[in-house]
C-alpha cells in the first residue's frame, strides 16, 4: 500500500506541523499547568476556563479567531507581516492551529501529572535549600514524566487529526497547509478518490492507535510508586 | 540557643508556645496531636505562625514584628521528616548530596557516609532500602546540608525493634560527634532520654513544662511510662 | 440489585431520545443547498416565501451535501451548484429523477476587496491576474477538484491558459462562501466566486467576469431526495419556482431558468 506523491506530501506535512505545534505548545502548557497545580490566585477558574476554550469551541470558530488575529491585517498578523514573519497560508500557520487545538489536552494532562507529585517531597527539597526552579526541574518534572509523555502522545494525536481550525485559518495549500485530514476530506469529496481516502484513513487510524497505546501504558503503570520514604 | 515564641492555628487546633533554651539538644515531648510536629514545621518554614518569633543562635528565622519570614530554602536547617521523604527517582548518593552546599568538601560526605554506614548502598534507589536504612539516609541528607540546626520529627517512629536500635545507635553517635543544635520531636520517652539535653513538655497546644532530661527521666520513670531498658543502660 | 435502576435509567434515556427524534422528523422540511444560495434562501425564508413553518436550510459545498445525502442524510430537497453532483446523487439512487429540474444559472467572477486598485484582464494567456497577486498574495478559490465553484474556476483558468501559473498561488477553501470571506477579510487580494456572491457582499467588488464559454454552463439543479417525497417536499419545490422566490433570486443576480 504505497501512497501517491500528493498523499505522501500531506502525511509528511502533518508530521511536521504536529511535531512543531506540540513542541511550541509544550512550554506554555507546562507553565499554565504548574500555575493551576501549585498556585492560588484570584480569577483562577476564569483562567482555567479560557485555557480550555479550544477544546469546547467549535474548531471552525477557533480557526476564525486565528484568522482575524494572525491573518493578514490581523491584530498580531500585521506586525508579523511587517517583520516578514507572516504565518497566514503557511505551514507555520497550520502548526499554530494544531498547537492551539492540542493545548488544552496538554494542560489537563500536565496538571494532573504535577498534582500527582507529592508536595511533601517538594517541601523537603525546599528545606534542603532548593529554589522553585530547581524543585520544578529536579523533583516535580522527573516525577511527573509518565503523565507528561501520556499528555504529549494525546496532544500529538489531536494535532495530527486537526481539521476544522486549520482549513478555516490557512485553507488548503498543497505542501504548505494541506495536512492529512484536509487531503482526506478532499479525497472523500472527489469521485474516484475512495482508494486514496482509504489509504489515508488507515494511516490516520494507525497513528491514533499508537498514540492511545502510549498514553494508556504511561498512565496505567504511572503514579508514584509506594516507597517507604 | 533556641528561641520559640509562636502562636499557630490549624483548623480548630491552636498552639501557643513561648520558651528560650540554651540547650544544644532540645526535645519537644507530648502525646499525638499536641502540636509538636506543627511546631517543627513552623521552625522549618513550612507553616506560618500567626505571630511571634523563631530564632536559633541569634539568627531570626521568623519575626512577625520585624517582618521577617525566611522561606524554607533560606533557613539553613536540616529537616528529617517522619516519613523520611527521600526522592524516589534519585539514588541514595544523589539524595544525600541534594542539599549539599556547592563548595562542600568531599571529605565531609565520606565522614557522614561512614558514620551512618551508608556506603554499601549508595547506588541503590530508596525503593530498594529497608525502613531503618531509609531513616539513616534521611538523617545523612539533612546533615550534609551543613545546617545551623537539625530538626528531627519522630526519628524512630514506625521502625521495628532492630531498625530502631540501629538508628538510635547512629543518632547517639551523631550526638557525640557533631556540635549541632538539635530539635527533636517525639512521643516516646526513651528517644528523648537518649538524645536530648532539655525537654519541653507540650499538652493540648500549650507549654506544660520545661525541664532537664534528668528531671524528665525520673518523672517518667515515676509515672510508670515505660522507658526502654537498653536506652537506660547505655544513656 | 444495584444494576437494575441504572439499566432502567439508560432505557428511559434511550427511549426519550428516540421519541424526541421522531418528533423532530415531524418538523419542517429540510433543504440541503449549495453554499452560494445562502443569502437568497435565507431572505426567502425570512419573507415567508418558502411556506410555513419555514424549512430548515443546510448550506455546504455541493460535494459534501451530495455525499451526505448518498449516505442517508435526512434532507427532503437537494439543490446543487452543478449538474455533476446531482448526477452523482442520481447515480447512487439518492434522488427522485422525475422531480429533477434546473432551477437557476449563475456567472463566475473575479473579485477583490472593495478598496483594491488592481486591474485584471481575463484574456487568453494574460499574466495580469498573476501580477495582481503581488509577491505573496494568494487567489482564493473553492477546492477545485470537488466544489462546483472551484471546478468552474479551474475550468476557466485552464481555458484561459492561466492555471499552470496560478496553481501554486491558490488558497483552497471548503466552499465558495469561505473563499468570498477570505477576500472580504483582506486575507487574499483576489478570489473567484459566483456573481451572486459578489452581489451579496458590499465589501468586495467585481474586477472581471469569466467568459461563459470558458467553463461548463453554471446550472443549479434541484430534486426531491428519495424516500422524502410528500406534500411538504412538493410544496417546497413549487415555492422555489414561484414568483416570490424568483424575485428574490433575481435580486441576487441569479439567472432564473424558464420552466
Amino acid at each position: 500500500m504505497l501512497l501517491t506523491h500528493a498523499e505522501a506530501v500531506a502525511l509528511a506535512l502533518s508530521f511536521k506541523v504536529s511535531l512543531v505545534g506540540v513542541a511550541c505548545s509544550l512550554p506554555v502548557a507546562v507553565g499554565c499547568a504548574w500555575l493551576l497545580a501549585r498556585t492560588r490566585f484570584f480569577g483562577k477558574p476564569v483562567f482555567e476556563g479560557v485555557l480550555l476554550l479550544p477544546l469546547i469551541l467549535p474548531p471552525v470558530v477557533t480557526g476564525y479567531v486565528l484568522l482575524i488575529v494572525f491573518g493578514h491585517h490581523g491584530t498580531i498578523g500585521r506586525w508579523l507581516d511587517a517583520a516578514g514573519l507572516s504565518i497566514a497560508f503557511r505551514w507555520t500557520g497550520a502548526a499554530l492551529a494544531a498547537a492551539v487545538m492540542a493545548f488544552p489536552l496538554l494542560v489537563v494532562a500536565l496538571r494532573n501529572a504535577f498534582e500527582s507529585v507529592d508536595r511533601k517531597l517538594e517541601n523537603a527539597a525546599a528545606t534542603l535549600g532548593a529554589g522553585p526552579w530547581r524543585i520544578f526541574f529536579g523533583i516535580t518534572l522527573p516525577l511527573s514524566a509518565r503523565g507528561l509523555v501520556a499528555g504529549l502522545a494525546l496532544a500529538f494525536a489531536r494535532a495530527f487529526g486537526e481539521f476544522g481550525a486549520t482549513i478555516t485559518f490557512v485553507s488548503s495549500i498543497p505542501g504548505q497547509t494541506r495536512t492529512l485530514p484536509i487531503a482526506l476530506y478532499e479525497l472523500i469529496s472527489t469521485p474516484g478518490g475512495e482508494s486514496g481516502a482509504l489509504r489515508l484513513t488507515l494511516v490516520a487510524v494507525v497513528i491514533a492507535v499508537i498514540a492511545s497505546l502510549i498514553a494508556a501504558l504511561m498512565l496505567l503503570r504511572g503514579g508514584t510508586r509506594e516507597v517507604d520514604a | 540557643m533556641i528561641e520559640l515564641d509562636l502562636a499557630l492555628q490549624r483548623g480548630e487546633f491552636s498552639l501557643e508556645l513561648s520558651l528560650c533554651s540554651p540547650a544544644r539538644a532540645l526535645a519537644l515531648f507530648g502525646p499525638s496531636g499536641c502540636g509538636k510536629t506543627s511546631t517543627l514545621l513552623a521552625i522549618a518554614g513550612l507553616l506560618r505562625p500567626r505571630r511571634g518569633r523563631i530564632a536559633i543562635d541569634g539568627h531570626a528565622l521568623f519575626d512577625a514584628d520585624a517582618n521577617i519570614d525566611l522561606p524554607p530554602a533560606q533557613r539553613n536547617l536540616g529537616v528529617v521528616f517522619q516519613d523520611a521523604r527521600l526522592f524516589p527517582h534519585l539514588s541514595v548518593r544523589d539524595n544525600l548530596r541534594y542539599g549539599m552546599p556547592r563548595a562542600a568538601a568531599g571529605q565531609n560526605f565520606d565522614d557522614v557516609v561512614h558514620l551512618l554506614e551508608l556506603s554499601a548502598f549508595l547506588k541503590r534507589k530508596p525503593g530498594q532500602l529497608s525502613g531503618g536504612q531509609i531513616r539513616r539516609v534521611a538523617i545523612g541528607r539533612a546533615l550534609l546540608r551543613q545546617p545551623q540546626a537539625l530538626l528531627l520529627d519522630e526519628p524512630l517512629a514506625n521502625l521495628h525493634r532492630e531498625a530502631r536500635a540501629e538508628v538510635l545507635e547512629h543518632l547517639r553517635g551523631l550526638k557525640h560527634g557533631f556540635t549541632l543544635s538539635t530539635i527533636l520531636v517525639s512521643h516516646q520517652p526513651d528517644e528523648v532520654v537518649a538524645l536530648a539535653d532539655s525537654v519541653v513538655l507540650i499538652e493540648d497546644g500549650r507549654l506544660a513544662a520545661l525541664q532537664s532530661v534528668a528531671a524528665f527521666e525520673s518523672s517518667t520513670a515515676a509515672s510508670g511510662v515505660p522507658v526502654a531498658a537498653n536506652a537506660r543502660a547505655t544513656g | 440489585m444495584r444494576g437494575i435502576p441504572r439499566l432502567a435509567a439508560c432505557v428511559i434515556v434511550v427511549a426519550a431520545g428516540a421519541l424526541a427524534s421522531t418528533l423532530a422528523t415531524a418538523a419542517p422540511p429540510t433543504v440541503f443547498a449549495a453554499a452560494s444560495l445562502e443569502p437568497a434562501l435565507d431572505q426567502m425564508a425570512h419573507d415567508g416565501a418558502l411556506g410555513s413553518p419555514a424549512p430548515r436550510l443546510v448550506y455546504a459545498a455541493s460535494s459534501a451535501l451530495a455525499r451526505q445525502i448518498e449516505n442517508g442524510a435526512p434532507a427532503d430537497l437537494f439543490i446543487s451548484a452543478d449538474e455533476r453532483w446531482m448526477d452523482d446523487a442520481a447515480r447512487h439512487g439518492a434522488i427522485l429523477a422525475s422531480t429533477r429540474t434546473d432551477l437557476l444559472g449563475n456567472a463566475l467572477v473575479l473579485i477583490a476587496p472593495s478598496d483594491s486598485t488592481a486591474r485584471v484582464e481575463l484574456a487568453q494567456g494574460s499574466a495580469s491576474l498573476l501580477e495582481a497577486l503581488g509577491r505573496d498574495g494568494r487567489l482564493a478559490i473553492a477546492l477545485p477538484d470537488s466544489v462546483p465553484a472551484g471546478i468552474y474556476a479551474k475550468q476557466s483558468l485552464t481555458k484561459l491558459g492561466m492555471w499552470n501559473a496560478l496553481q501554486p498561488r491558490v488558497a483552497m477553501t471548503r466552499d465558495v462562501r469561505a473563499a468570498l470571506n477570505l477576500v472580504v477579510l483582506g486575507q487574499c487580494p483576489l478570489g473567484i466566486v459566483y456573481r451572486s456572491d459578489a452581489v451579496s457582499e458590499p465589501r468586495v467588488k467585481v474586477l472581471a467576469t469569466f467568459p461563459a464559454a470558458s467553463h461548463k454552463p453554471i446550472v443549479y439543479p434541484v430534486a426531491i431526495v428519495k424516500g422524502h417525497d410528500g406534500a411538504a417536499a412538493r410544496a417546497l419545490l413549487a415555492a422555489l419556482k414561484a414568483g416570490q422566490a424568483r424575485g428574490v433570486f433575481r435580486r441576487w443576480d441569479f439567472d432564473v431558468l424558464a420552466h
